[in-house]
């Protein structure tokens, strides 16, 4: 007998929307690794893009704002066997959530983390977000850069950029990230520009302002410090650079998860019944005083 | 060993005499060890509290610290008692003072027929019943550093209770073996310094301690009891930040959950703590996360999504001095109505309220039984003095211990339902749940109203029923939750009410009023929120007056009484204090007479 789980439901998106192309090359990339589904477990953030997992055939939380990657590492560290994605907005993730954002680099727990930019707060109707130009809506702040903070931090991260109109290119990113995750190599961060045709409709400039990274000559995204350059003369360019910005030479098991379990269980799957650890309780407790 | 005579102050020989004659026994005594942070004050109180244990006495050693880690006045108190005791004892028999301050600060308290040992290194002191040797120059010069002094001042109080010299030593060997070599040497050396020049300074034996029949005891603090209940409980996932006074929580999780594939993470602040254990609930372990006053206020929102989204989460909030940062040092219950009505918008919580180590360990663990049971945020309220005071206590052991993790499916209860909905309604209101990874099914969780599937709901009907399921649960659950305690008569008119480490002062003046023939009941709460109706309102209803005993300045506990029990308000009579010290069982038994 099947059981009956939740149905995915309409997206709330506005037609057109950027957020359309992550929901369709998560579902891609996750049929063509064969991540069973209830192996699968999405974190929403806060915000139109937050409300993804509500969509997809797929065990889903909904995180409070600025928080998913808290939970997901949460999650992450008590079962090291599920697939987390935590996937949310520029707001949710750079101005809320930016603590956080920091630090899940430097942690790296093999969790997969996807920003849909806008450069908007669309679900509040068009506020200026951390990503926004100036000008945008009164801002008068410069734009924060994900990727060149993440370039920042030295630590054995997957790190890359999409673009919605270019679905194609996403999933072969995201089916990466996944498998970095899936053989425990740490954290994977994508940041995807993903148009708010409502607030701040830029496909069109989009497209002319994307540039392929590994076009250009010098990329090597195992050099840290030649992206950097490479990443910031593009957008003092003006343009918009996409693609892997950082893949580790090493390959090596540098996951947060496995630093501290190995391949034991982790805390959701070890037991915790009475019979089978007693004898090991008792040992503890008559340790103390 | 010959001690430079111009630093050292022997005893009166008047005093000197007196207590040749016979040492003072003391059956119930007190010793405060006062100076400046750094001193060592606590590993002082630490090796008196050994030594007495092994004596078969019952240790209740406080701190009075400040939040710095050098520097600034501090002080401790042992008390060792022949009779189980749980207070600070109004009086101090025997003050060792590294510092003029300490003399100051600690003189007041010194009872009658008190004693003051101090290092006359700097300042000598013109107290008839006093005695002054320069501690740290006397260690010094021979070890090399002062700071061994507080091992030479135990030795040399050792000298003036009449310790046995072979215990005495063993507490030394206990106390440092674990860093070995030169640390043992040094304080053992140290021990011998104090000892002799007490001994041929004019320190008699002057009091004495008597034997206890304690045995089997331990010394333990709250704080280890609850990081020890967790790891039976089955507790699997702790993420916390330091904070003052439960760091010791995660630092006791630290050593003992990753030999159970348990994994503690510090996190880079409260907000990533309380999400990263809603993540690791969600995921089905069984985890929690501790706190003070403003870790607390910062977890406050995710608090709330685990009332909602029907999370099993543990939060142990360490009571201090607030509000904003406070008194980080200090003693306080002042969280409690904050915890009642915790966040904003309505969800259900339970906040029990252990009062000593043993009930840490016992309802730690029936803290994870009620969050798994009932899908819900379960708080315990603990407090700096329970969390911090190191007291003898019963070996904790797991007579007691059962690990229920509630409605949770098994794979195979999964695989046989039609439909598995993450939040179906029940007639207890509680949702079978498979955590994530459970083959063939999946599930929706939110803090966002829900239906049952789990999925984003504005419907009013629905809205109905998803807030009673859950608000019901605090009616339901009524007889799971841990039960009240009573002492003394059924038949006494006056009524004592408190919570957590006030219960042990509260005892206390229990039996100094049954000593004037004033008799009492005393209701132990042990859990405050829901507040047991069905527990206290029959209690009030057998006395005339009820003295309701916190450490706050708006009597919460009793307010919450007065809010679910109006028609007991003139009954209620407020005991409080809020300046950072706990109640000494005297105060309570003036404020009981004073109001008869």
């Amino acid at each position: 007998m099947t059981t009956q789980s939740a149905k995915p439901v309409q997206p709330i998106w506005c037609p057109g929307c950027g957020d359309f192309g992550v929901l369709a090359a998560v579902k891609r990339a996750a049929a063509n690794l064969k991540i069973p589904v209830h192996d699968l477990v999405l974190v929403g953030g806060i915000g139109c893009s937050g409300s993804i997992h509500n969509f997809l055939e797929v065990n889903g939380i909904h995180a409070l704002h600025g928080r998913l990657l808290a939970q997901a590492v949460g999650i992450k560290l008590a079962n090291p066997k599920l697939t987390v994605v935590a996937a949310g907005g520029d707001g949710d993730g750079y101005a809320i959530g930016m603590g956080h954002f920091m630090h899940a680099f430097k942690k790296n727990a093999s969790v997969l983390y996807i920003v849909m930019n806008n450069e908007t707060y669309g679900l509040t109707k068009g506020q200026a977000s951390p990503t926004s130009q100036v000008g945008f809506e009164g801002n008068v702040e410069p734009p924060f850069h994900s990727i060149l903070t993440a370039l920042s931090i030295p630590a054995s991260n997957f790190i890359a950029r999409t673009f919605s109109g270019d679905p194609k290119g996403m999933t072969a990113i995201l089916e990466e990230a996944l498998t970095f995750n899936r053989d425990g190599r740490g954290f994977a961060f994508v940041e995807d520009l993903s148009p708010c045709v409502t607030y701040n409709d830029t496909y069109k400039l989009w497209r002319e302002k994307t540039v392929d990274v590994s076009k250009l000559p010098g990329y090597d995204p195992t050099d840290r410090k030649a992206m950097f350059r490479l990443f910031l003369e593009q957008i003092e360019a003006g343009k918009m650079p996409v693609g892997v910005m950082h893949r580790p030479a090493e390959v090596s098991r540098e996951g947060l998860e496995t630093k501290l379990l190995g391949d034991r269980p982790g805390p959701a799957a070890t037991s915790t019944d009475l019979a089978s650890n007693r004898t090991r309780y008792e040992e503890l407790l008559a340790t103390v005083g | 060993m010959t001690t430079p005579a111009t630093h050292t102050v022997p005893i009166p020989a008047e005093a000197e005499k007196k207590a040749a004659a016979s040492p003072l026994e003391l059956a119930d005594l007190s010793v405060m060890i006062g100076g400046q942070g750094g001193d060592g004050t606590l590993t002082v109180s630490d090796l008196l509290g050994r030594y007495f244990l092994k004596r078969g006495l019952f240790v209740y050693t406080s701190r009075n610290v400040l939040s710095r880690i050098r520097g600034g006045h501090a002080d401790a108190t042992v008390r060792a008692s022949r009779d189980p005791t749980a207070a600070v004892k109004a009086q101090v028999d025997v003050l060792l003072a590294f510092d003029r301050e300490a003399i100051d600060m600690g003189r007041e308290e010194l009872a009658p027929h008190g004693f003051v040992l101090y290092d006359s290194t700097g300042f000598r002191s013109e107290l008839p019943n006093a005695a002054g040797f320069p501690f740290a120059t006397l260690v010094g010069g021979p070890l090399g550093q002062p700071i061994f002094k507080n091992t030479a001042a135990y030795g040399a109080l050792s000298v003036l209770f009449g310790f046995d010299p072979a215990m005495t030593r063993a507490v030394i060997e206990e106390r440092f073996k674990r860093r070995g070599g030169e640390a043992l040497e040094k304080n053992l050396r140290a021990l011998e310094i104090g000892r002799a020049t007490a001994a041929s300074n004019g320190i008699a034996h002057r009091f004495s301690v008597v034997d206890g029949d304690g045995h089997d005891l331990i010394l333990t603090t709250g704080n280890q009891a609850v990081a020890l209940g967790f790891v039976v409980g089955g507790g699997r996932f702790f993420a916390g930040y330091p904070i003052t006074p439960a760091t010791e929580i995660m630092e006791y999780l630290q050593r003992y959950l990753p030999a159970f594939d348990g994994v503690v993470r510090q996190a880079e602040d409260e907000l990533a703590a309380i999400n990263m254990v809603l993540g690791a609930a969600y995921a089905g372990a069984r985890a929690m996360t501790s706190t003070s006053g403003p870790g607390l206020s910062l977890m406050t929102e995710g608090i709330g999504q685990a009332g909602t989204a029907e999370l099993p989460v543990l939060i142990a909030d360490c009571q201090r001095a607030g509000p904003s940062t406070g008194q980080p040092t200090r003693h306080e219950q002042s969280d409690l109505s904050h915890l009642a009505n915790l966040g904003h918008g309505e969800y259900p919580r339970f906040i029990l309220a252990p009062s000593d180590p043993v009930d840490c360990f016992g309802m730690t663990i029936d803290a994870l039984n009620l969050a798994d049971r009932w899908r819900l945020p379960v708080i315990l309220l603990l407090d700096q003095a329970l969390c911090q005071n190191t007291t003898t206590s019963k070996r904790f052991d797991l007579s007691g211990a059962t690990v229920d993790r509630g409605k949770r499916l098994t794979p195979e209860a999964v695989a046989n339902l039609a439909q598995y909905k993450v939040y179906q309604l029940t007639d207890d209101g509680v949702s079978p749940v498979a955590p994530p990874g459970t083959p063939g099914v999946w599930s929706e969780v939110t803090g966002n109203e829900h239906d049952e599937w789990g999925h984003v709901s504005v419907n009013p009907t629905n809205r109905r029923n998803m807030m009673r399921k859950r608000m019901e649960k605090m009616v339901r659950a009524r007889d799971e939750l841990p039960a009240g305690r009573l002492f003394g008569p059924a038949s006494a008119r006056i009524g004592l009410v408190g919570f957590g480490s006030t219960s042990g002062p509260i005892l206390e003046a229990q039996q100094l009023l049954e000593r004037k023939g004033v008799a009492t009941r005393y209701y132990q709460a042990r859990t405050v929120y829901p507040v047991p109706v069905h527990e206290l309102d029959p209690f009030l209803k057998g006395v005339d007056t009820a003295y309701v005993i916190e450490h706050n300045y708006t009597g919460q506990f009793g307010r919450l009484l007065r809010e679910t029990m109006p028609w007991h308000h003139a009954k209620l009579a407020p005991v409080l204090r809020y300046d950072g010290y706990s109640f000494r069982a005297p105060e309570i038994v003036a404020r009981v007479t004073e109001g008869r």
